[in-house]
C-alpha cells in the first residue's frame, strides 16, 4: 500500500521502485485481524536488504504465524529520506505503508559495524525515541540480532533486547512473552526482565558496566537475576528447521536477485580471523533430499531460474558430488542454473565446475587472503601455493583467463616479506597461464589483486591484537603496488579507513554510545558508502565525546583483559582461542573439525559435524 | 510456433519500476509461469518477449502490450492469462491475448490522461497556464543530443488533439502526442516547460490511454 503523501514525493527521488512494496510474494495481511506486528528493519537500502538470506527465512517464519505480520523496511536512500524530513513523513514498513511507531517489534538485523548509525536514524525518521529508556510503555520493542550483536554494546543505551544466535525459535518465544505481558497489563521493564530469563536473549539494561581508570573494563554485573552469561541459541537439526517455500521477488535490481539456498550452518575450517566461522559453530548440514526439495520448491514458486547453494563455504559440503547430480536432475530440463558463491582454492575440482554455472567464464574469484605460506599458516588459512597453481591451471585449460584474487593486509606479525608475496603470487598465476598447454589461444590473462585491511573481531583468536596503523597499511599498498611488474596484473585495495571505524565498533564498549546518539544528530548515515562515509568527520565526533578511538581499534588486549563482550557466549570456550592466538604465533596449524577435534566447546551442543564419523576414525 | 500479443495494464506499484525492470519482471513471469514459451537460442537461452512501445518510469498503462512467441498452437486464452497473473505483481494485470496484428514499427501517436496539481499555484492559474502554452505558435524546448549540443525543438507539430479542464481537484488533460520509433515526445516535456519558466512543481498523475498508427486507428 503506497501511503498518499509517499506517492507525492516518488517522482521526484531515484529508483521509486525501493519505497512501493506491491511484489509478487510479499504478505498483506488485515491488520485488525492480527495480534503482533513486527518491522523487519534492514538498516541499508532495499537493493542490499533484499539480498540477504536471514531476513527471507525469518519473514516467512513470522507471517507463517496467522496472528502475526511481519513488515519489511529499509533505510531510504539521502534523496528520499531529505524529502522524508522536508515532509514531516515518518519512516514506513513496505506492505501495509504505516509508520514503524504503530509496530509492537522494530527489529534490525545487525550484518555491518558501519551501519549502526543507519539503526539510530532509522529509529529517528520513524518517530521513535532513540533511547531504551526514553521509551517507558510496552511498545516498540527494539530489538536486535545477526553477527553484530556479538559485541552489541556501542548501541547498548538504543535497543531493548537482543537476540544472541540464531533467531528462529527465540524470536517466537520472545513474541509470546509480549503477548502475554500485554495480557497481564504488565510494564516494558517487567517484560525485559522476563525475557532476559529465555535462552539466548540479553537485555543491555539488564548489565551494569564499571571501567577501571585506564577505561579498561573492570565488571558487567548482572541485574534483576540476569544471567551472568548468556548463551547463544542455534537450531539443532537443520532439516526440521523452517525454511521458506517461497521468496518475495523484487522488481528492481537487487545485489543478488535469486534463490537461495542454505545448505550448512556453520565451518569446518577454524580460519583466525574469521568471526563468521566461530560464532556459526558447531556445523550442521541438511540433508541431500531436504535440499533438493527445498532447491525445486523456491524455483517453482519464483520463477527464479537461477539458485544459489550458500553457506560458508559450499564445496565443503560434505556430499557436495551428489546434491549437485540430484539437483541437476531436474534444473536442466527446467532451464535452472546451479551456483555455488563461496569456492574454496581446493574445492575447485572437475566435478563441481561441470555441474555449475560458474559465474560464467568472465572472471573465477578466489581468497588465499595472504601471500606467503607462512602468513596463510598464521591465519590458519591452510591453503597451499600449488593447491593455488593447481587450481588456475585447471581453470585456464577450461577457458578461463581472469582471475581475481582476494587477500587482507595488516595480519597480525605480517612482514614486508609477506606483503610482498602477495604481489609474487599474481606474478605466479601469470606464468601458471603461460605454461597451461590449452590455455585460450589469442586471449591474454588477467589478474586482479584485491586486499582489504584486517579487523580483530570478537570471538576469534584475533580478537586480543591491535588492528595495524593507517600509515603502516598505506605503507603496504604502496609496497605492493611496487612490487608489481607486470601490465596484466590490477590491483585493487579497500579504502583502509572504514575498516578503521570497523575496528572501532567491532570492539568497542558502551562508552561509544554517546559517540552514536552525536552522530545521529549531526546526521550521519550510510557510513557504509563512499558516498557518505567520512573519517575526517568521525574522528572529530571522537574528539567531541573526549573518546580516543585508537583505543578500541589499534591496542593490543591482555589475554586477561575483561572484554567489552565477556557476557556473551558462543559456545566457543576462551581457551581454546587463547591457545588459536598461541598458535597462530607459532605459525602452527590447527586441523579442520573434520579432520580432527580441536575441543573448541561447541561439542556442548552435540550435535553436527562434533558428531560425524570421522574418516579416520572408522 | 505462434506470436501471440499479450495485453495488459500497469498500475499500482508497478508503476515505478522502470522499463528494464518490467522486462525482468515479465521475463520471470513467463518463466513462472511453465507456458511453453518460445526461449532465445543464443549462448544465454531466455524467454523471448519484445514491448510495442516502452512506457515511462511513473506513468499508468491500461493497454500496454508485448509479444511473445508459444512453442504450442493450442493453448486457449484464458490459460495464458491465468497462467500467467498467478505469477505477477498485482499491479500488473493481463486481460487480453491476441494476434499481433499490427507491427509496433507503426505506431505513431499516442494518447495521454494527466492530472496536475500545484502546491503553490491554483488551479484556475495552472489551468491557464497550459491554455496559454498551447496557444503559441511554436513550444519550444531545449534538449541534448547524445554529443551533449544542445539543440532548440518545436514541440508543436507532434501535438494532436487534447481537451484541456480544470476540474475540482486538478487540471485535467488528454492529449494525443507523436510516439514511436521515430519521433517520440513524452508528455512531462510540457510540464517541464512550465516548470522552468515559471518557477513551480508541477505534481502529475499520467495514464497511457492507447496507442494509435498513422491513420489514428487503435494499436491492435
Amino acid at each position: 500500500m503506497i501511503n498518499k503523501e509517499v506517492e507525492k514525493l516518488l517522482l521526484k527521488v531515484q529508483k521509486p521502485g525501493r519505497y512501493v512494496g506491491g511484489e509478487m510474494n510479499s504478505i498483506v495481511k488485515d491488520k485488525n485481524k492480527v495480534n503482533l506486528r513486527f518491522a523487519f528493519c534492514f538498516p541499508d537500502t532495499y537493493e542490499v536488504g533484499m539480498s540477504h538470506l536471514g531476513m527471507k527465512i525469518l519473514y516467512s517464519l513470522f507471517n507463517s504465524f496467522e496472528d502475526i505480520w511481519c513488515e519489511r523496511v529499509f533505510a531510504p536512500w539521502v534523496d528520499m529520506e531529505a524529502l522524508m524530513r522536508q515532509n514531516h513523513i515518518p519512516l514506513f514498513a513496505l506492505e501495509s505503508g504505516d509508520p514503524i511507531s504503530e509496530f509492537d517489534f522494530i527489529g534490525f538485523t545487525l550484518q555491518y559495524e558501519l551501519s549502526f548509525t543507519n539503526i539510530l536514524n532509522m529509529l529517528q525518521l520513524g518517530n521513535i525515541p532513540v533511547k531504551s529508556k526514553d521509551r517507558t510503555e510496552l511498545k516498540n520493542i527494539v530489538c536486535a540480532g545477526g553477527p553484530c550483536a556479538c559485541n552489541p554494546e556501542p548501541i547498548a543505551d538504543f535497543i531493548d533486547l537482543f537476540f544472541i544466535g540464531e533467531g528462529e525459535e527465540v524470536d517466537l518465544e520472545v513474541m509470546d512473552l509480549y503477548r502475554q505481558c500485554k495480557k497481564n497489563n504488565e510494564t516494558k521493564q517487567e517484560f525485559l526482565i522476563k525475557a532476559s530469563q529465555i535462552k539466548g536473549v540479553y537485555v543491555p539494561s539488564l548489565y551494569e558496566v564499571t571501567y577501571n581508570e585506564d577505561y579498561t573494563i573492570k565488571a558487567i554485573t548482572p541485574l534483576h537475576n540476569a544471567p551472568p552469561k548468556v548463551e547463544k541459541r542455534l537450531m539443532t537439526n537443520m532439516d526440521k528447521s523452517y525454511y521458506p517455500e517461497n521468496f518475495v521477488v523484487p522488481m528492481i535490481e537487487i545485489v543478488h536477485d535469486r534463490a537461495m539456498e542454505e545448505i550448512f550452518r556453520g565451518c569446518i575450517r577454524g580460519c583466525r580471523f574469521c568471526q563468521a566461522g566461530f560464532l556459526y559453530r558447531p556445523v550442521r548440514e541438511k540433508s541431500v533430499e531436504v535440499i533438493n526439495e527445498q532447491c525445486h520448491t523456491l524455483c517453482n514458486n519464483t520463477g527464479y531460474d537461477e539458485v544459489s547453494l550458500s553457506s560458508l563455504s559450499s564445496s565443503d559440503y560434505t556430499q557436495i558430488g551428489g546434491l549437485l547430480t540430484q539437483l541437476n536432475e531436474w534444473a536442466k530440463e527446467e532451464q535452472v542454473s546451479i551456483s555455488l558463491p563461496s569456492l574454496r582454492v581446493d574445492g575447485f575440482d572437475d566435478e563441481i565446475i561441470s555441474k555449475i554455472k560458474t559465474v560464467r567464464k568472465s572472471g573465477l574469484t578466489f581468497a588465499p587472503e595472504a601471500g606467503t605460506q607462512r602468513m596463510r599458516d598464521v591465519i590458519n588459512k591452510n591453503v597451499r601455493e600449488d593447491e593455488l597453481m593447481q587450481t588456475c591451471s585447471k581453470a585456464f585449460n577450461n577457458g578461463w583467463t581472469k582471475v581475481k584474487l582476494y587477500f587482507m593486509i595488516g595480519l597480525p606479525t605480517e612482514t614486508d616479506e609477506d606483503v610482498q608475496g602477495i604481489a609474487e603470487l599474481g606474478q605466479k598465476v601469470i606464468n601458471t597461464f603461460y605454461s597451461c598447454e590449452n590455455r585460450p589461444k589469442g586471449k591474454a590473462v588477467s589478474v586482479t589483486l584485491s586486499t582489504s585491511s584486517f579487523v580483530p573481531k570478537p570471538f576469534t583468536p584475533f580478537q586480543w591484537e591491535p588492528q595495524d596503523s593507517e600509515e603502516s597499511l598505506k605503507a603496504k599498498q604502496k609496497l605492493i603496488k611496487e612490487s608489481i611488474h607486470s601490465r596484466k596484473i590490477t590491483y585493487n585495495y579497500h579504502d583502509s579507513s572504514t575498516s578503521f571505524l570497523e575496528a572501532v565498533f567491532a570492539r568497542g564498549d558502551r562508552r561509544l554510545c554517546k559517540v552514536m546518539e552525536l552522530a545521529l544528530e549531526k546526521g550521519f548515515h550510510f557510513d557504509g558508502w563512499g558516498e557518505c562515509f567520512s573519517l575526517e568527520k568521525w574522528l572529530k565526533l571522537f574528539k567531541e565525546c573526549g573518546i580516543d578511538p585508537h583505543f578500541y581499534a589499534n591496542r593490543k588486549r591482555s589475554f586477561d583483559e575483561v572484554l567489552a563482550w565477556e557476557h556473551l557466549d558462543y559456545g566457543v570456550s576462551k581457551e581454546f582461542l587463547i591457545k588459536e592466538c598461541k598458535k597462530a604465533y607459532a605459525s602452527q596449524t590447527t586441523e579442520n573439525c573434520r579432520q580432527k577435534c580441536s575441543n573448541c566447546g561447541a561439542n556442548k551442543w552435540k550435535v553436527g559435524v562434533c558428531f560425524e564419523k570421522r574418516k579416520n576414525m572408522v | 510456433m505462434k506470436s501471440v500479443r499479450i495485453w495488459f495494464k500497469k498500475d499500482g506499484a508497478t508503476r515505478y519500476i522502470s522499463h528494464l525492470d518490467l522486462n525482468r519482471v515479465m521475463t520471470r513471469a513467463l518463466q513462472h509461469s511453465r507456458l511453453p514459451i518460445w526461449h532465445t537460442e543464443g549462448f544465454n537461452p531466455h524467454p523471448f518477449l519484445t514491448f510495442a512501445l516502452p512506457l515511462s518510469l511513473g506513468f499508468r498503462g491500461v493497454r500496454e502490450c508485448m509479444d511473445i512467441k508459444l512453442t504450442e498452437d493450442n493453448i486457449c486464452e484464458k490459460e495464458i492469462i491465468d497462467k500467467l497473473n498467478a505469477s505477477l505483481p498485482v499491479g500488473i494485470r493481463i486481460f487480453k491475448v491476441t494476434d499481433p496484428i499490427m507491427k509496433a514499427g507503426k505506431i505513431t501517436y499516442a494518447k495521454f490522461h494527466m492530472k496536475m496539481t500545484c502546491d503553490t499555484i491554483t488551479l484556475e492559474e495552472l489551468f491557464f497556464l497550459f491554455r496559454n502554452l498551447f496557444a503559441r505558435e511554436t513550444i519550444e524546448i531545449e534538449k541534448k543530443n547524445k554529443k551533449g549540443v544542445v539543440k532548440t525543438l518545436d514541440l508543436k507539430p507532434d501535438i494532436g488533439e487534447y481537451t484541456l479542464e480544470k476540474t475540482n481537484n486538478d487540471v485535467t488533460l488528454e492529449i494525443i502526442l507523436s510516439a514511436g520509433s521515430v519521433q517520440n515526445v513524452n508528455p512531462t516535456l510540457l510540464i517541464a516547460i512550465l516548470e522552468k519558466e515559471n518557477n513551480i512543481e508541477i505534481n502529475y498523475d499520467i495514464t497511457r490511454m492507447d496507442l494509435y498508427n498513422e491513420e489514428m486507428k487503435a494499436f491492435v
